[in-house]
C-alpha cells in the first residue's frame, strides 16, 4: 500500500519536472523590441543592424553591487529596446565572478561577452593578452563609432585601463574612493565635545593624524560602555578569513603611513627590507600595529567583518568612526530601510603621517585607495562588435547621472555638475565633492599583474596578526619573506 | 551459458557515464600535476616539471598543517559521533512511544545542504545578533567571537559536525544492532555475565563489520569536508580551520596554481586510500582476535 | 519490588530527557534560522530574541518574486529530479546484470568509482570546466551552464552509492524467480521489467530519493559548471554569504526554501530514507 503510494508520489514529480523542464526550455521570446515611430531610426539601431546584432544576446559577469546592478535592470532593458541586442548581466559574489571571467578568457571558451574588470585586476588581464583594445576597435569600425560616445569625457579614471600606449581596455562603469566616514551627531554633541576636551586636551574633530583617530576610538569606546549604548569608536575590515582583511591594511591604513605599492619595491621585485623592499619596514610595522590595536576599539564583529558587514555596523550606528567605501557611504546616509544613521554622516580625508599628504599631492605616494571597475571585452568573446555597442552605450553621458544617484559612483566630470547628483552630494556631507577635489590624492592598487597570487599568500599572515596568533612585527617578517619567495616563484626578480 | 553480452550491455551506460565524467578528469587531473601552470605566473602556459610538484608539496609547511588540522577534526570529530552515536543507538533500539517521532526530528540534519548547515550555524554565532555569543557572554562571561579565537572556531567545527553526521552513525549502529540474533546474547546473560561484558565481548565484536563501514564512511568525509566550514568560517580565523579541501580550492581557484593544486589534490587522495585500508585492516585484525 | 520500579521510573526519565534534549538541540539551528528570516534587516542588530514577534514577509517575498531566484529553484528541482530518475534506471540495469552475470573486471571498477568519492572535489572544478567547454562541444553549444551538464555530473557520485544500495537487495532476489519465468517463454528484459524490478521497488525508490537528496544539495559543482541559465538553489545561497552578506533575513529566508524539500520529503517517508541510510552499511 505504501509502496503504491510512494509510486504514485514520484511520479507526480517525475511529471512536474519534466512539465518545468519543458517551460525552461523554451524561451519567453525577447520582447519584439518597438520599431522606431515617425520614419528616422535611431543611431544605435542602425549601427545594429549594419553589424547583422539584431536579435544577438550578449553576456556579462559582473559583482552584484548597486552600480552593477542598475547596468543589468535598467540600462540593458533600455538598450535592448532601443538596438534590439539582448543583455544578459550575471551579477554574483566577488569571488566567483573571478574565477568564472579568468576561467573563461583563460581557456578561450567565450562564454562571456564582457567582464567586469575591477582596477586592481587589469594589469594581469593586460599581461595575459585577455583583453580587447577598445581604441583600436572603435578605429577600425568607424560606422559603429557613436556621436554620444567620447573617450576623454571620462575622468583621469580611465587611465587605469590603458596600456602604455595610451590605447583603452576597459570602458569605466564605477569609481569611488574608500573615504572617512564619522558621526555628525556625535561629533557635534556640545557635552561630548566638553568631555573629550577635558580629557585629552584638544577639540574633537574629524582625525587629521593617527595618534588623533586613537584618542577618539578610545574615547568613544568608552563613553559606549559608560553609557550602555552598542557604539564603539572605530570600524575594522578585519575579517580573519576573506582577503578583505589585506585590502584594507594595505590599501588604505599602510599607505597613510607611507607604505606605498604593498611595501614591494619595483624595481627588482623585492618586499623584504633587507633586499630593497618595504613590507616589513619599521613604518609598516607601525601601521599594522596601530591597525590591529584598533580592534579593541572596534565592535565584536570586526574579525568577521569584510566591506559589506563594516557597511553594515556603520550603518547600524555602532561605530563613531571608520573607513567606509564610497559606493556604501551613499545609502548610509540617506537611506532608512537600511541605515539608522541617515542624515548624521560625515565625510572627510582619512589621517596620515607626517609627510605622506606631501607625497600624495606631489604623486610620489598617496593617501588612500580609489577602487572601480570597467567592462572589459575578452579577446574569446564571439560578438564583439555587438558588445561594443553596449560598452559605448553605458559610456555615454546621458545615462551617467541617473547611475550615479543609483550606485554612488561617478566616471565622467560632467557628472558632479549634474544637479541631480548635486542633491545626493549635499545629503552625503559633500562626498561627490571631496571625491572630485582630492581624489588625485587617493590611488587605485599598485600595477601588479601577479596581484591575486600576492594576495593569497600575504593574507594568512594578516589574518594571524588580527586573531593574535602571532605579532604584528612578525606577521610583517613573515610575510615579506613569504612575498619574496613567491615573486620569485612566479618569475619576477631572482 | 548465456552470453555476457547482455550482461556488459546492461552495464554498458553506467560505464560510459563515469568514464566521461569521472575519469577523464582524474586522467586530466593527474595530467597537470606534472606540469606548472598558473594563470597569472610571468611564462604564460604550461610548462613541465617533471615530479617538482610533488617535491615541493613535501616540504611546504602550509600544506602539512592543513593536513595535520585536517587529520585531527577527523579524528575528533568521527570518534565523538561514534561514542554518541553509540550510546544513543542503544537507547532506540527497543520500541518506546514516542520513539518514531524522536527519530524523525533527530535525522534533520542528515538531509540538509550542507552548505545550508554551514549557514545555519553561522547565524547562530554571528557576534551581535547571534544567540550563542549572547547567551554564552550574558549567561556565563564567555567572549564567544570565532572570527578571533583559533581554538573556539575550531571547537565550533567539530560541534557543527557532531549535529550534522550523529544521525548518520546513530542510525546505522541501530540497523546493526537490531540485527543481531538475540541468542547469544541472553545466553551470557543466563550465564552471569554483567551489562559491560556482554557489551565488550560479544555486543562490539559482533557489530564489527557495521563498524568498519560507519568508520570509513565517515572518515571519508570528514577528510573532504568544504562547504559548511566555509560557510562557516571561511577557514578562518587565519588558517586555524582550513581543512584540505579548503585549501586545495585556495590554491586552485583564487590562486589559479592549477598544476600544484592537482597535484596536491592527488597526494591527498592517495593518503585518504591508505588511510582507511590501513584503519580497515587494524579493526579488522582487531575484530578477528575478539572472536 | 519498590527499588526496582523506582529504577524503572528512573530509566524512563533518562530516556525521555535524553530525547527531549536531544531532539531541541536538533532543532535549535533550524529554528533559529527561520527566526532570522521572519526579522527585518533593521531589528536584526537589537537583542536576539528567540521569539517571532512579527514575521518579516518581504524576506521571503522578495527572492521568490525574483525571476532569477525562481530560475535557480526550477533548475534545482528539474536536475535533482531528472539526475535520481536517471541513477535509479541505471543502478537498476546495472546491479541486474552485476548480480545475474558474472563480469570480469567490474569489481575493480567499483572499487576505482568509491575512491573517486574519496577525492577532495575542488582539484576537479577546473578539468571539469575544460572538458564540458572544450570536449563536450557541437558546434556553438557546450555543456557548460546546462541542465544535462550537472545532471550526467552527479552520477558520478550518485551511481556508485546506487549500485552498492541496490546490489544487496538484488541479490536477495533468488534467481529461481528468473528461471521460472524463462521456462514460461518471458525474455531477459520482461525478466527484469516484469519479475524482478516490482520485488526491488522499495529499494528504488530509496534510490530515487538519497539521490534527489544529494543532487539537490550539491554546492561546489553547481556553483563552478553554471553561470545564468542552469544555475541552482544552492549556490544562490552561498552567493548571499559573500556579497549582502549584511542582509541575513533574507539569506535565512533562502536557506529554509533550500532545505524545505528534504524536510518534506523525510517526515513523509522517514522509514524509507533511515532504510535506506543505513541498508548498504548493514548488508555487506
Amino acid at each position: 500500500m505504501l509502496q503504491r503510494k510512494m509510486v504514485v508520489l514520484i511520479g507526480i514529480m517525475v511529471l512536474f519536472s519534466m512539465i518545468l523542464s519543458a517551460c525552461t526550455t523554451v524561451a519567453p521570446a525577447a520582447p519584439a523590441a518597438p520599431a522606431a515611430e515617425g520614419g528616422e531610426a535611431s543611431w544605435w539601431r542602425t549601427a545594429a543592424q549594419s553589424a547583422n546584432c539584431e536579435g544577438v544576446t550578449i553576456r556579462g559577469v559582473s559583482e552584484s553591487t548597486p552600480p552593477s546592478n542598475f547596468a543589468k535592470e535598467v540600462l540593458g532593458p533600455a538598450f535592448e529596446a532601443e538596438t534590439g541586442i539582448k543583455v544578459e548581466l550575471e551579477t554574483t559574489s566577488w569571488d566567483q565572478m573571478y574565477s568564472k571571467a579568468i576561467n573563461d578568457m583563460q581557456a578561450n571558451t567565450g562564454i562571456y561577452d564582457f567582464v567586469y574588470i575591477e582596477q586592481d585586476i587589469i594589469y594581469s588581464y593586460l599581461a595575459n593578452n585577455y583583453l580587447t583594445n577598445m581604441t583600436k576597435l572603435i578605429a577600425d569600425n568607424p560606422n559603429l563609432a557613436s556621436p554620444d560616445f567620447d573617450l576623454s569625457k571620462f575622468t583621469s579614471f580611465i587611465d587605469n585601463f590603458k596600456d602604455a600606449n595610451g590605447d583603452v581596455f576597459g570602458i569605466p562603469m564605477e569609481a569611488f574612493i574608500k573615504v572617512y566616514l564619522y558621526r555628525m551627531d556625535l561629533f557635534n554633541d556640545p557635552a561630548i565635545q566638553e568631555a573629550f576636551k577635558a580629557q585629552y586636551g584638544y577639540d574633537l574633530a574629524p582625525a587629521t593624524t593617527h595618534q588623533q583617530y586613537q584618542d577618539i576610538a578610545d574615547f568613544f569606546t568608552q563613553y559606549g560602555a559608560d553609557n550602555g549604548l552598542e557604539l564603539w569608536g572605530t570600524t575594522v575590515q578585519g575579517n580573519t578569513g576573506h582577503s578583505s582583511s589585506f585590502y584594507e591594511f594595505f590599501e588604505t591604513i599602510a599607505p597613510s603611513f607611507g607604505v606605498y605599492n604593498w611595501g614591494i619595491n619595483m624595481d627588482n621585485w623585492k618586499a623584504t627590507v633587507e633586499n630593497g623592499g618595504e613590507m616589513n619596514s619599521d613604518k609598516a610595522k607601525e601601521a599594522l600595529a596601530f591597525w590591529v590595536g584598533l580592534l579593541a576599539d572596534a565592535p565584536p564583529e570586526a574579525t568577521a567583518s569584510t566591506w559589506d558587514e563594516v557597511a553594515a555596523s556603520f550603518a547600524a550606528g555602532r561605530a563613531a568612526q571608520g573607513w567606509v567605501y564610497g559606493e556604501n557611504a551613499a545609502w548610509i546616509a540617506t537611506n532608512p530601510e537600511k541605515s539608522k544613521v541617515v542624515g548624521n554622516v560625515g565625510v572627510a580625508l582619512p589621517p596620515v603621517s607626517d609627510g605622506v599628504m606631501a607625497d600624495a599631492e606631489s604623486g610620489a605616494g598617496y593617501i588612500g585607495y580609489y577602487d572601480g571597475g570597467a567592462f572589459g571585452l575578452p579577446v574569446s568573446s564571439k560578438n564583439p562588435l555587438c558588445t561594443l555597442l553596449w560598452m559605448q552605450y553605458i559610456g555615454q553621458e546621458s545615462v551617467q547621472a541617473d547611475w550615479a544617484v543609483a550606485g554612488s559612483r561617478i566616471v565622467m566630470e560632467s557628472t558632479y555638475d549634474d544637479p541631480k547628483v548635486q542633491e545626493v552630494n549635499a545629503k552625503t556631507d559633500n562626498y561627490y565633492t571631496l571625491m572630485r577635489e582630492e581624489g588625485p590624492l587617493f590611488r587605485g592598487a599598485p600595477p601588479f599583474p601577479f596581484h591575486a597570487a600576492m594576495v593569497n599568500t600575504v593574507q594568512p599572515f594578516i589574518w594571524k596578526a588580527l586573531s593574535g596568533e602571532i605579532t604584528p612585527e612578525d606577521a610583517l617578517d613573515q610575510a615579506a619573506a613569504a612575498a619574496d619567495a613567491e615573486l620569485v616563484n612566479l618569475g619576477y626578480g631572482q | 551459458m548465456r552470453s555476457n553480452r547482455m550482461g556488459w550491455g546492461l552495464l554498458t551506460p553506467t560505464l560510459v557515464i563515469l568514464a566521461l565524467v569521472g575519469f577523464l578528469p582524474f586522467i586530466y587531473v593527474l595530467y597537470v600535476g606534472f606540469f606548472n601552470w598558473n594563470a597569472f605566473s610571468n611564462q604564460l602556459g604550461m610548462q613541465w616539471a617533471g615530479v617538482n610538484n610533488y617535491r615541493r608539496l613535501v616540504f611546504d609547511g602550509d600544506f602539512l598543517d592543513s593536513l595535520w588540522r585536517t587529520g585531527l577534526f577527523a579524528f575528533v570529530s568521527v570518534g565523538a559521533e561514534l561514542a554518541l552515536g553509540f550510546l544513543l543507538a542503544q537507547t532506540l533500539v527497543k520500541s518506546f512511544p514516542g520513539r518514531t517521532i524522536f527519530r524523525t526530528i533527530y535525522v534533520l540534519p542528515l538531509v540538509m545542504a550542507p552548505i545550508a548547515v554551514g549557514a545555519t550555524w553561522r547565524l547562530l554565532t554571528i557576534p551581535g545578533f547571534g544567540p550563542i555569543p549572547y547567551y554564552l557572554d550574558k549567561w556565563f562571561g564567555i567572549d564567544f567571537r570565532l572570527a578571533t579565537y583559533a581554538d573556539q572556531a575550531f571547537a565550533t567545527v567539530i560541534l557543527m559536525d557532531i549535529w550534522h553526521w550523529t544521525p548518520f552513525v546513530t542510525l546505522t549502529l541501530l540497523a546493526g544492532l537490531t540485527a543481531l540474533p538475540k541468542e547469544p546474547l541472553e545466553q551470557a546473560q543466563v550465564d552471569g555475565a554483567n551489562r559491560w561484558q556482554v557489551f565488550r565481548h560479544l555486543t562490539i565484536p559482533m557489530m564489527m563489520p557495521v563498524l568498519l563501514t560507519v568508520i570509513f564512511i565517515r572518515l571519508m568525509d570528514a577528510l573532504r569536508i568544504v562547504d559548511e566550514v566555509f560557510m562557516l568560517t571561511s577557514g578562518g580565523p587565519g588558517t586555524a580551520t582550513q581543512f584540505i579541501g579548503i585549501h586545495i580550492y585556495r590554491v586552485v581557484v583564487p590562486k589559479t596554481d592549477f598544476g600544484y593544486g592537482s597535484a596536491m589534490s592527488l597526494l591527498v587522495l592517495y593518503f585518504t586510500i591508505v588511510l582507511c585500508w590501513l584503519l580497515f585492516i587494524a579493526l579488522s585484525q582487531v575484530g578477528k582476535q575478539r572472536e | 519490588m519498590k527499588t526496582s520500579s523506582f529504577r524503572k521510573v528512573l530509566g524512563w526519565i533518562g530516556l525521555y530527557g535524553l530525547w527531549i534534549f536531544m531532539s531541541l538541540v536538533t532543532i535549535l539551528p533550524i529554528y533559529w534560522m527561520i527566526v532570522v528570516s521572519a526579522r527585518s534587516r533593521v531589528e536584526l542588530f537589537d537583542r536576539p530574541t528567540l521569539l517571532i514577534k512579527s514575521f518579516y514577509a518581504p524576506n521571503y517575498i522578495g527572492p521568490l518574486t525574483d525571476p532569477v531566484f525562481q530560475r535557480y529553484l526550477v533548475n534545482s528541482i528539474v536536475i535533482a529530479t531528472s539526475n535520481a530518475l536517471l541513477v535509479t534506471i541505471l543502478a537498476l540495469l546495472a546491479t541486474y546484470a552485476l548480480s545475474r552475470w558474472r563480469l570480469p573486471g567490474s569489481e575493480n571498477i567499483f572499487f576505482w568509482t568509491i575512491t573517486q568519492r574519496m577525492a577532495p572535489p575542488a582539484a576537479f572544478v577546473l578539468p571539469l570546466f575544460l572538458i564540458f567547454t572544450r570536449i563536450f562541444k557541437i558546434g556553438n553549444w557546450t555543456m557548460f551552464d546546462t541542465h544535462i551538464g550537472l545532471i550526467l555530473l552527479y552520477c558520478v557520485f550518485n551511481l556508485p552509492f546506487a549500485v552498492w544500495l541496490m546490489k544487496g537487495i538484488m541479490d536477495g532476489i533468488p534467481i529461481e524467480l528468473d528461471e521460472a519465468a524463462f521456462v514460461d517463454g518471458a525474455t531477459r528484459w520482461t525478466v527484469l521489467i516484469r519479475v524482478v524490478a516490482p520485488l526491488v521497488a522499495p529499494g528504488l525508490a530509496i534510490t530515487f530519493i538519497l539521490s534527489w537528496i544529494f543532487a539537490w544539495n550539491e554546492y561546489l559543482f553547481a556553483a563552478n559548471l553554471t553561470s545564468v541559465e542552469a544555475r541552482t538553489i544552492t549556490t544562490g545561497l552561498a552567493e548571499f554569504v559573500s556579497v549582502t552578506g549584511t542582509n541575513w533575513g533574507e539569506m535565512a529566508a533562502v536557506a529554509t526554501v533550500a532545505i524545505l524539500p528534504a524536510l518534506i520529503f523525510l517526515v513523509f517517508v522517514q522509514r524509507y530514507i533511515v532504510t535506506g541510510l543505513t541498508f548498504g552499511a548493514v548488508k555487506e
